[in-house]
Protein backbone atom coordinates (compact mmCIF):
# COMPACT_ATOMS: atom_id res chain seq x y z
CA UNK A 1 0.00 0.00 0.00
CA UNK A 2 2.81 2.33 0.95
CA UNK A 3 4.66 1.50 -2.26
CA UNK A 4 1.58 2.35 -4.30
CA UNK A 5 1.30 5.67 -2.48
CA UNK A 6 4.96 6.35 -3.23
CA UNK A 7 4.49 5.51 -6.88
CA UNK A 8 1.56 7.93 -7.16
CA UNK A 9 3.55 10.71 -5.51
CA UNK A 10 6.38 10.25 -7.99
CA UNK A 11 6.46 12.95 -10.67
CA UNK A 12 7.80 10.80 -13.50
CA UNK A 13 7.09 7.13 -14.06
CA UNK A 14 9.02 4.79 -16.27
CA UNK A 15 7.65 5.32 -19.79
CA UNK A 16 7.49 1.54 -20.10
CA UNK A 17 5.14 1.30 -17.13
CA UNK A 18 2.99 4.27 -18.21
CA UNK A 19 2.97 3.07 -21.83
CA UNK A 20 2.08 -0.49 -20.89
CA UNK A 21 -0.83 0.78 -18.81
CA UNK A 22 -1.92 2.96 -21.72
CA UNK A 23 -2.08 -0.25 -23.74
CA UNK A 24 -4.48 -1.63 -21.14
CA UNK A 25 -6.60 1.53 -21.45
CA UNK A 26 -6.69 1.03 -25.22
CA UNK A 27 -7.81 -2.57 -24.69
CA UNK A 28 -10.51 -1.58 -22.24
CA UNK A 29 -11.87 1.05 -24.63
CA UNK A 30 -12.43 -1.67 -27.21
CA UNK A 31 -13.56 -4.30 -24.73
CA UNK A 32 -15.99 -2.12 -22.77
CA UNK A 33 -17.29 0.35 -25.38
CA UNK A 34 -16.12 -0.96 -28.75
CA UNK A 35 -14.47 2.45 -29.19
CA UNK A 36 -10.97 3.59 -30.09
CA UNK A 37 -9.14 6.10 -27.91
CA UNK A 38 -8.57 9.31 -29.82
CA UNK A 39 -8.07 12.89 -28.76
CA UNK A 40 -8.44 14.79 -32.04
CA UNK A 41 -11.94 13.47 -32.81
CA UNK A 42 -13.47 15.29 -29.84
CA UNK A 43 -12.12 18.62 -31.10
CA UNK A 44 -14.00 18.14 -34.37
CA UNK A 45 -17.28 17.67 -32.47
CA UNK A 46 -16.52 20.69 -30.28
CA UNK A 47 -15.69 22.85 -33.31
CA UNK A 48 -19.03 21.83 -34.80
CA UNK A 49 -20.94 22.79 -31.65
CA UNK A 50 -19.21 26.18 -31.42
CA UNK A 51 -19.40 26.79 -35.18
CA UNK A 52 -23.12 26.07 -35.33
CA UNK A 53 -23.66 28.54 -32.49
CA UNK A 54 -21.67 31.30 -34.22
CA UNK A 55 -22.22 30.72 -37.95
CA UNK A 56 -24.98 28.10 -38.32
CA UNK A 57 -25.21 28.39 -42.12
CA UNK A 58 -21.53 27.71 -42.80
CA UNK A 59 -21.34 24.84 -40.35
CA UNK A 60 -24.49 23.21 -41.69
CA UNK A 61 -22.57 20.81 -43.92
CA UNK A 62 -22.05 17.08 -44.43
CA UNK A 63 -19.05 17.02 -42.14
CA UNK A 64 -20.58 18.65 -39.06
CA UNK A 65 -23.97 16.99 -39.60
CA UNK A 66 -22.91 13.42 -40.30
CA UNK A 67 -19.16 12.69 -40.39
CA UNK A 68 -18.25 14.34 -37.07
CA UNK A 69 -21.62 15.53 -35.77
CA UNK A 70 -21.78 18.72 -33.73
CA UNK A 71 -22.70 17.06 -30.45
CA UNK A 72 -21.25 15.78 -27.17
CA UNK A 73 -19.83 12.42 -28.20
CA UNK A 74 -17.81 9.67 -26.51
CA UNK A 75 -14.68 11.45 -27.76
CA UNK A 76 -15.66 14.78 -26.21
CA UNK A 77 -16.17 13.11 -22.83
CA UNK A 78 -12.82 11.38 -23.28
CA UNK A 79 -11.21 14.83 -23.68
CA UNK A 80 -12.86 16.00 -20.45
CA UNK A 81 -11.43 12.91 -18.76
CA UNK A 82 -7.93 13.53 -20.15
CA UNK A 83 -8.03 17.07 -18.74
CA UNK A 84 -8.95 15.89 -15.25
CA UNK A 85 -6.56 12.96 -15.48
CA UNK A 86 -3.70 15.35 -16.15
CA UNK A 87 -4.87 17.43 -13.20
CA UNK A 88 -5.13 14.42 -10.89
CA UNK A 89 -1.64 13.20 -11.80
CA UNK A 90 -0.19 16.66 -11.17
CA UNK A 91 -2.03 16.84 -7.84
CA UNK A 92 -0.61 13.50 -6.66
CA UNK A 93 2.93 14.70 -7.43
CA UNK A 94 2.35 18.26 -6.19
CA UNK A 95 3.15 19.79 -9.58
CA UNK A 96 -0.22 21.44 -10.25
CA UNK A 97 0.24 25.16 -10.70
CA UNK A 98 -0.84 27.84 -13.15
CA UNK A 99 1.95 28.90 -15.50
CA UNK A 100 1.91 30.55 -18.89
CA UNK A 101 5.25 29.38 -20.30
CA UNK A 102 6.64 25.88 -20.92
CA UNK A 103 9.92 24.54 -19.52
CA UNK A 104 13.39 26.09 -19.68
CA UNK A 105 14.36 24.42 -22.92
CA UNK A 106 11.73 26.47 -24.75
CA UNK A 107 13.05 29.75 -23.35
CA UNK A 108 16.61 28.85 -24.27
CA UNK A 109 15.63 28.38 -27.89
CA UNK A 110 12.74 30.79 -28.48
CA UNK A 111 13.34 33.37 -25.75
CA UNK A 112 10.98 34.45 -23.00
CA UNK A 113 8.34 36.21 -25.10
CA UNK A 114 4.90 35.02 -24.09
CA UNK A 115 3.34 36.35 -27.30
CA UNK A 116 5.73 34.19 -29.32
CA UNK A 117 4.98 31.08 -27.27
CA UNK A 118 1.23 31.61 -27.36
CA UNK A 119 1.31 32.35 -31.10
CA UNK A 120 3.23 29.16 -31.84
CA UNK A 121 1.02 27.19 -29.45
CA UNK A 122 -2.07 28.35 -31.37
CA UNK A 123 -0.56 27.81 -34.80
CA UNK A 124 0.85 24.43 -33.81
CA UNK A 125 -2.54 23.32 -32.51
CA UNK A 126 -4.30 24.35 -35.72
CA UNK A 127 -1.70 22.59 -37.90
CA UNK A 128 -1.85 19.43 -35.75
CA UNK A 129 -5.62 19.24 -35.89
CA UNK A 130 -5.85 19.83 -39.64
CA UNK A 131 -3.16 17.21 -40.22
CA UNK A 132 -4.98 14.72 -38.00
CA UNK A 133 -8.09 15.32 -40.11
CA UNK A 134 -6.26 14.47 -43.32
CA UNK A 135 -4.47 11.46 -41.83
CA UNK A 136 -7.58 10.02 -40.16
CA UNK A 137 -6.49 10.53 -36.55
CA UNK A 138 -3.71 11.74 -34.27
CA UNK A 139 -1.07 10.16 -32.03
CA UNK A 140 -3.73 8.44 -29.94
CA UNK A 141 -6.56 7.93 -32.43
CA UNK A 142 -4.46 6.68 -35.33
CA UNK A 143 -0.89 5.89 -34.24
CA UNK A 144 -1.82 3.99 -31.07
CA UNK A 145 -5.42 2.92 -31.69
CA UNK A 146 -4.80 2.00 -35.32
CA UNK A 147 -1.40 0.48 -34.63
CA UNK A 148 -2.76 -1.85 -31.96
CA UNK A 149 -5.17 -3.26 -34.55
CA UNK A 150 -2.27 -3.51 -37.04
CA UNK A 151 -3.75 -0.94 -39.42
CA UNK A 152 -1.17 0.03 -42.06
CA UNK A 153 -2.48 3.61 -41.83
CA UNK A 154 -1.03 3.91 -38.33
CA UNK A 155 2.48 2.94 -39.34
CA UNK A 156 2.44 5.27 -42.34
CA UNK A 157 1.33 8.08 -40.04
CA UNK A 158 4.04 7.30 -37.47
CA UNK A 159 6.72 7.22 -40.20
CA UNK A 160 5.57 10.60 -41.56
CA UNK A 161 5.33 12.12 -38.09
CA UNK A 162 8.87 11.10 -37.09
CA UNK A 163 10.41 12.06 -40.43
CA UNK A 164 9.06 15.60 -40.40
CA UNK A 165 9.34 15.95 -36.61
CA UNK A 166 13.06 15.17 -36.77
CA UNK A 167 13.55 17.55 -39.68
CA UNK A 168 11.62 20.34 -37.96
CA UNK A 169 13.52 19.91 -34.69
CA UNK A 170 16.78 19.96 -36.63
CA UNK A 171 15.82 23.22 -38.36
CA UNK A 172 14.77 24.83 -35.07
CA UNK A 173 17.76 23.68 -33.03
CA UNK A 174 20.49 23.75 -35.70
CA UNK A 175 23.81 23.96 -33.77
CA UNK A 176 22.10 22.69 -30.64
CA UNK A 177 20.45 19.72 -32.35
CA UNK B 1 -25.61 6.41 -21.44
CA UNK B 2 -23.29 4.13 -19.48
CA UNK B 3 -20.83 4.30 -22.30
CA UNK B 4 -20.03 7.93 -21.52
CA UNK B 5 -18.99 7.05 -17.96
CA UNK B 6 -16.55 4.59 -19.48
CA UNK B 7 -15.20 7.38 -21.72
CA UNK B 8 -14.77 9.63 -18.69
CA UNK B 9 -12.94 7.05 -16.59
CA UNK B 10 -10.70 5.90 -19.44
CA UNK B 11 -9.97 9.54 -20.28
CA UNK B 12 -8.91 10.23 -16.69
CA UNK B 13 -6.54 7.25 -16.70
CA UNK B 14 -5.23 8.25 -20.14
CA UNK B 15 -4.50 11.84 -19.07
CA UNK B 16 -3.00 10.59 -15.81
CA UNK B 17 -0.58 8.32 -17.68
CA UNK B 18 0.40 11.04 -20.17
CA UNK B 19 1.36 13.26 -17.25
CA UNK B 20 3.25 10.55 -15.37
CA UNK B 21 5.19 9.60 -18.49
CA UNK B 22 6.28 13.25 -18.67
CA UNK B 23 4.69 13.81 -22.06
CA UNK B 24 2.99 17.01 -20.92
CA UNK B 25 6.43 18.69 -21.01
CA UNK B 26 7.59 20.60 -24.09
CA UNK B 27 11.09 19.11 -23.87
CA UNK B 28 9.91 15.49 -23.71
CA UNK B 29 8.06 15.81 -27.01
CA UNK B 30 10.71 17.81 -28.85
CA UNK B 31 13.63 15.73 -27.61
CA UNK B 32 12.27 12.52 -29.09
CA UNK B 33 12.70 14.28 -32.45
CA UNK B 34 16.21 15.40 -31.40
CA UNK B 35 16.81 11.73 -30.52
CA UNK B 36 18.08 12.70 -27.07
CA UNK B 37 15.15 11.50 -24.90
CA UNK B 38 13.16 8.56 -26.19
CA UNK B 39 10.36 8.55 -23.57
CA UNK B 40 7.70 9.26 -26.23
CA UNK B 41 8.84 6.33 -28.35
CA UNK B 42 9.09 4.00 -25.36
CA UNK B 43 5.62 5.04 -24.21
CA UNK B 44 4.06 4.55 -27.64
CA UNK B 45 5.75 1.25 -28.42
CA UNK B 46 5.06 -0.33 -25.02
CA UNK B 47 1.43 0.75 -25.30
CA UNK B 48 1.19 -0.67 -28.80
CA UNK B 49 2.83 -3.98 -27.88
CA UNK B 50 0.61 -4.55 -24.83
CA UNK B 51 -2.58 -3.54 -26.64
CA UNK B 52 -1.76 -5.61 -29.74
CA UNK B 53 -1.14 -8.79 -27.77
CA UNK B 54 -4.22 -8.21 -25.64
CA UNK B 55 -6.54 -7.35 -28.51
CA UNK B 56 -5.56 -10.24 -30.75
CA UNK B 57 -5.70 -12.62 -27.76
CA UNK B 58 -9.14 -11.38 -26.69
CA UNK B 59 -10.43 -11.66 -30.23
CA UNK B 60 -8.91 -15.11 -30.55
CA UNK B 61 -10.80 -16.16 -27.43
CA UNK B 62 -13.99 -14.73 -28.90
CA UNK B 63 -14.38 -12.14 -26.13
CA UNK B 64 -14.40 -9.09 -28.38
CA UNK B 65 -14.91 -8.00 -31.93
CA UNK B 66 -12.70 -5.35 -33.46
CA UNK B 67 -14.16 -1.89 -34.05
CA UNK B 68 -13.80 -0.44 -37.57
CA UNK B 69 -10.13 -0.55 -38.56
CA UNK B 70 -8.83 2.99 -39.37
CA UNK B 71 -8.78 3.33 -43.16
CA UNK B 72 -5.55 3.08 -45.09
CA UNK B 73 -5.10 5.59 -47.94
CA UNK B 74 -1.35 5.83 -48.30
CA UNK B 75 -0.95 9.41 -49.52
CA UNK B 76 -3.29 10.93 -46.94
CA UNK B 77 -1.99 8.90 -43.98
CA UNK B 78 1.57 9.82 -44.87
CA UNK B 79 1.00 13.47 -45.77
CA UNK B 80 -1.13 13.93 -42.66
CA UNK B 81 1.68 12.42 -40.59
CA UNK B 82 4.24 14.69 -42.26
CA UNK B 83 2.26 17.85 -41.46
CA UNK B 84 1.47 16.54 -37.97
CA UNK B 85 5.16 16.08 -37.14
CA UNK B 86 5.88 19.73 -37.98
CA UNK B 87 3.16 20.94 -35.61
CA UNK B 88 4.26 18.55 -32.88
CA UNK B 89 7.95 19.55 -33.02
CA UNK B 90 6.97 23.24 -33.06
CA UNK B 91 4.37 23.33 -30.29
CA UNK B 92 5.77 20.48 -28.20
CA UNK B 93 2.46 18.68 -27.85
CA UNK B 94 -0.12 16.62 -29.68
CA UNK B 95 -3.89 16.79 -29.08
CA UNK B 96 -3.94 14.39 -26.10
CA UNK B 97 -0.86 15.73 -24.32
CA UNK B 98 -2.09 19.30 -24.79
CA UNK B 99 -5.34 18.57 -22.97
CA UNK B 100 -3.57 16.65 -20.18
CA UNK B 101 -1.04 19.50 -19.88
CA UNK B 102 -3.89 22.04 -19.69
CA UNK B 103 -5.19 20.08 -16.69
CA UNK B 104 -1.94 20.54 -14.79
CA UNK B 105 -2.20 24.31 -15.11
CA UNK B 106 -0.34 25.09 -18.33
CA UNK B 107 -2.14 28.17 -19.67
CA UNK B 108 -0.31 28.08 -23.00
CA UNK B 109 -1.86 24.64 -23.54
CA UNK B 110 -5.27 25.57 -22.13
CA UNK B 111 -5.86 28.83 -24.01
CA UNK B 112 -3.98 29.19 -27.33
CA UNK B 113 -3.38 25.44 -27.59
CA UNK B 114 -6.98 24.33 -27.29
CA UNK B 115 -8.22 27.31 -29.33
CA UNK B 116 -5.75 26.27 -32.03
CA UNK B 117 -7.16 22.75 -32.10
CA UNK B 118 -10.72 24.10 -32.35
CA UNK B 119 -9.66 26.46 -35.16
CA UNK B 120 -7.91 23.63 -37.02
CA UNK B 121 -10.96 21.41 -36.54
CA UNK B 122 -13.28 24.11 -37.89
CA UNK B 123 -10.98 24.67 -40.88
CA UNK B 124 -10.89 20.95 -41.61
CA UNK B 125 -14.64 20.53 -41.32
CA UNK B 126 -15.32 23.53 -43.54
CA UNK B 127 -12.92 22.36 -46.27
CA UNK B 128 -13.66 18.64 -45.82
CA UNK B 129 -15.79 18.20 -48.91
CA UNK B 130 -13.24 19.73 -51.25
CA UNK B 131 -10.16 18.08 -49.69
CA UNK B 132 -10.88 14.77 -48.05
CA UNK B 133 -12.77 12.73 -50.67
CA UNK B 134 -9.95 13.29 -53.18
CA UNK B 135 -7.04 12.52 -50.89
CA UNK B 136 -8.72 9.51 -49.30
CA UNK B 137 -9.16 7.93 -52.75
CA UNK B 138 -5.42 7.97 -53.53
CA UNK B 139 -3.79 4.56 -53.00
CA UNK B 140 -6.75 3.53 -50.84
CA UNK B 141 -6.95 0.05 -49.35
CA UNK B 142 -9.97 0.47 -47.07
CA UNK B 143 -10.34 -0.74 -43.50
CA UNK B 144 -7.69 -3.45 -43.64
CA UNK B 145 -5.08 -4.75 -41.22
CA UNK B 146 -1.50 -5.55 -42.20
CA UNK B 147 -2.28 -9.24 -41.78
CA UNK B 148 -5.10 -9.04 -44.33
CA UNK B 149 -3.12 -6.87 -46.73
CA UNK B 150 -0.02 -9.07 -46.76
CA UNK B 151 -1.98 -12.27 -46.18
CA UNK B 152 0.14 -13.28 -43.20
CA UNK B 153 -0.86 -14.50 -39.76
CA UNK B 154 -1.45 -11.53 -37.45
CA UNK B 155 0.26 -13.30 -34.56
CA UNK B 156 3.46 -13.36 -36.58
CA UNK B 157 3.23 -9.58 -37.00
CA UNK B 158 2.39 -9.05 -33.33
CA UNK B 159 5.38 -11.18 -32.31
CA UNK B 160 7.71 -9.36 -34.69
CA UNK B 161 6.52 -5.99 -33.40
CA UNK B 162 6.95 -7.02 -29.75
CA UNK B 163 10.45 -8.39 -30.40
CA UNK B 164 11.45 -5.30 -32.38
CA UNK B 165 10.26 -3.11 -29.51
CA UNK B 166 12.24 -5.11 -26.95
CA UNK B 167 15.42 -4.95 -29.04
CA UNK B 168 14.98 -1.23 -29.63
CA UNK B 169 14.36 -0.60 -25.91
CA UNK B 170 17.50 -2.57 -25.07
CA UNK B 171 19.59 -0.59 -27.54
CA UNK B 172 18.20 2.76 -26.39
CA UNK B 173 18.87 1.93 -22.75
CA UNK B 174 22.37 0.68 -23.55
CA UNK B 175 23.80 3.67 -25.30
CA UNK B 176 22.04 3.99 -28.65
CA UNK B 177 20.94 7.56 -28.03
CA UNK B 178 22.45 10.91 -28.88
CA UNK B 179 24.04 13.02 -26.17
CA UNK B 180 22.07 16.21 -25.70
CA UNK B 181 24.27 19.21 -26.59
CA UNK B 182 22.00 21.30 -24.35
CA UNK B 183 22.34 18.97 -21.36
CA UNK B 184 25.01 21.15 -19.74
CA UNK B 185 22.71 24.13 -19.57
CA UNK B 186 19.74 22.16 -18.18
Amino acid sequence: MNRIRQLFAQELWSPYLAGGLLGVVGLLAVGLSNHLLGASGGFENLAGILGKAVAPASFNNVYFNYVMPAEITWNVILLVGIFFGGMLAALTAGTLRWRSMPDKQWTEVFGSSRAKRWGIAFLGGAVLQYAAGIAGGCTSGLAISGGMLLAPAAFLFIAGMFASGILTAWVIYRARY
Amino acid sequence: MGNLWIALVLGVVFGFLLNKAGLTHYYKIVNVFRLTDMAVLKFMMSGLAVAMVGLYAMRGLGWIEFPAIPATYIVGNLVGGLIFGVGMALAGYCPGTCVAGAGEGRLDYLIPGILGFIAGAAAFGLTYESVFPQISRLAAYGNVTLGQLWNVNSWLLVTVFALMSLILFYLIDHGLIRKDPMAVTK
